[in-house]
């Protein structure tokens, strides 16, 4: 990836992660979107595992600092989501918004897997409903956002002709 | 290639190791490490994100509310306008309710029920009857004064005439006794104002305008002391003999709602002190005109006085007799109760004492000889 191409990542990254702090607080819904989890899989698909995993290990930081409680279960749900979109970047590559959709969907859902047993907040049934249904609900939001927002910007995200 | 590979893929697992044994790590942390790390964070780098969230968050209050806002202002605004009108309905009850405790017994309270035609303002259903103790020509009175008088009864509920009725008559007077007529509606035609007229005032008996009028208790149903208005300006009319006042209305009957029946027992032991503050008013406004004419009076008196020795002076430089001494004396020393005399006078001057004089004889009168039965305290008019 050139420099150009660094720099229109860098600014997309930056607006998906402003939206999370903007838009999706705006919204309050009860299934809301993650515009962490996409800034995280679009750069992810763009680096090496390792840089992917640091950059979620980030993520998941900054996420978790507003959640004190909740202290370092994002940061191991994001370096995971990370280092794997990074690692299977090769399967979801491709110029598909269905294989992107499906893409955001499951790294959402791994995410809030990882977070909500990592978190240790939420027990039993509620675990298993929030885990079944509300993740999912999220995870499509996320997917719907992500390839609305992929569209969006494609001008932004794909890689500049050679 | 294979070893390059293969190098990546290591170093990839050990900074992914790294990383996720630093977040569990993290998440390891006892609380009073946990807090001060993620305050940290959200008081440096994080702060502009913090920022951002709080003011998205305070937007969608800010959206979720506005409905609610909205809902409280528009009841804000109609509570707004009732106000208005629940603070002179309030205003009334107590009024009545001050009106009661002076009565203290012999009333029943009512409510007055207007009738809704035009200008139907004559009379009015009283939600009293004849069970609850009313009875036929019972006096209505509200906390301001004279509203009308019973004229049918039914058993829950009765009719009353209002005094804006062409055949109400009220025998009324001034406080302290010096004015007597008959009060009664003021006919003026449909564009009129509710206004009374008070007809057969005795020609030698002035009203000044302010001058409260209440009810004289002549005629047996009306006891004495009720206000009925407040004395406007004499009006002219073909009777010779007497003068007619306008007065403005203690009671607007357009206002009355609650109302107090008079029972007769009640009737007949007077209302002594029920308006009292009111006489009392009306006795202090009296004491200051008069108080007033006396100091005008003694001004006159003594600027005659030093024209007659400036005269008196100048005949005795000149050598020729002196005025008469007994006028001086006369225009100098008030008399206590002057009398008129048809006897002309001589000059300008003289005619403008005598005519206060005139007055002052009045209203000597109406001090030194207070009317019987008055509800005043001795003393008051002086």
């Amino acid at each position: 990836m050139n420099v150009g191409g660094a720099v229109r990542a860098l600014i997309s990254f930056l607006i998906f992660v402003v939206l999370h702090y903007t838009l999706r607080p705006l919204l309050g819904w009860r299934a809301p979107m993650d515009f962490l989890v996409l800034a995280l899989l679009l750069a992810s698909v763009r680096v090496r595992p390792a840089t992917a995993a640091v950059i979620g290990f980030a993520l998941g930081l900054i996420s978790d600092s507003l959640a004190p409680d909740a202290l370092g279960a994002g940061a191991v749900a994001m370096t995971i989501v990370g280092f794997g979109a990074s690692y299977l970047k090769a399967v979801f590559f491709a110029d598909n918004l269905v294989l992107n959709a499906f893409f955001f969907f499951l790294g959402k859902w791994v995410f809030d897997i990882l977070y909500f047993v990592g978190e240790q907040r939420v027990h039993g049934f509620e675990l298993v409903q929030q885990l079944l249904l509300w993740s999912p609900l999220s995870a499509a939001v996320t997917a719907a956002v992500g390839v609305l927002l992929l569209f969006i910007m494609r001008p932004l995200l794909e890689p500049s002709p050679a | 290639m294979a070893r390059a590979i293969r190098s990546n893929t290591r170093v990839d697992l050990i900074v992914l190791t790294t990383c996720i044994v630093l977040a569990l790590a993290a998440r390891a942390l006892p609380n009073t490490m946990r807090d001060p790390v993620a305050t940290g964070m959200r008081r440096s780098f994080l702060a502009p994100l913090v920022l951002l969230q709080e003011r998205a968050e305070k937007g969608r209050q800010s959206l979720l509310s506005a409905d609610a806002k909205q809902t409280y202002l528009d009841s804000l605004s109609l509570g707004s306008m009732k106000a208005g009108s629940l603070e002179a309905e309030n205003d009334r009850l107590r009024k009545l309710m001050g009106l009661g405790s002076r009565l203290r017994w012999g009333f029943i309270p009512a409510e007055a029920l207007h009738g809704r035609g035009v200008r139907d303002e004559t009379t009015v259903i009283l939600s009293a009857g004849s069970r609850a103790g009313v009875s036929r020509l019972s006096p209505v009175i509200a906390p301001e004064g004279l509203v009308g008088v019973v004229d049918q009864v039914d058993p829950t509920m009765s009719h009353a005439m209002l005094w804006t009725h062409p055949d109400f008559r009220v025998s009324a007077m001034s406080p302290d006794g010096t004015a007597f007529g008959i009060a009664q509606a003021h006919l003026t035609g449909a564009t009129g104002g509710y206004l009374l007229e008070l007809r057969g005032v005795p020609f030698r008996a002035t009203l000044k305008p302010g001058s409260v009028i209440v009810s004289s208790g002549w005629g047996g149903v009306w006891p004495r002391g009720i206000p009925v208005g407040t004395v406007l300006q004499e009006i002219k009319t073909t009777e010779g003999w007497a003068r007619t006042y306008l007065l403005r209305p203690a009671v607007n009957p357009s206002d009355v709602y609650s109302v107090m029946i008079l029972r007769r027992d009640r009737v007949a032991k007077g209302l002594d002190g029920v308006w009292q503050n009111l006489a009392e008013v009306d006795a202090a406004a009296q004491r200051i005109v008069v108080s007033g004419d006396s100091a005008a009076k003694s001004a006159a008196l003594a600027e005659a006085a030093a024209r007659r020795a400036v005269l008196d002076s100048v005949a005795r430089a000149t050598g020729t007799a002196p005025a008469p001494t007994t006028d001086s004396a006369r225009a100098v020393t008030p008399r206590p109760v002057p009398v008129r005399r048809p006897t002309p006078v001589d000059t300008n001057a003289r005619r403008d004492t005598t005519r206060r004089d005139t007055t002052r004889r009045d209203t000597t009168r109406r001090d030194s000889v207070p009317p019987p039965n008055l509800p005043l305290s001795p003393g008051v008019m002086r």
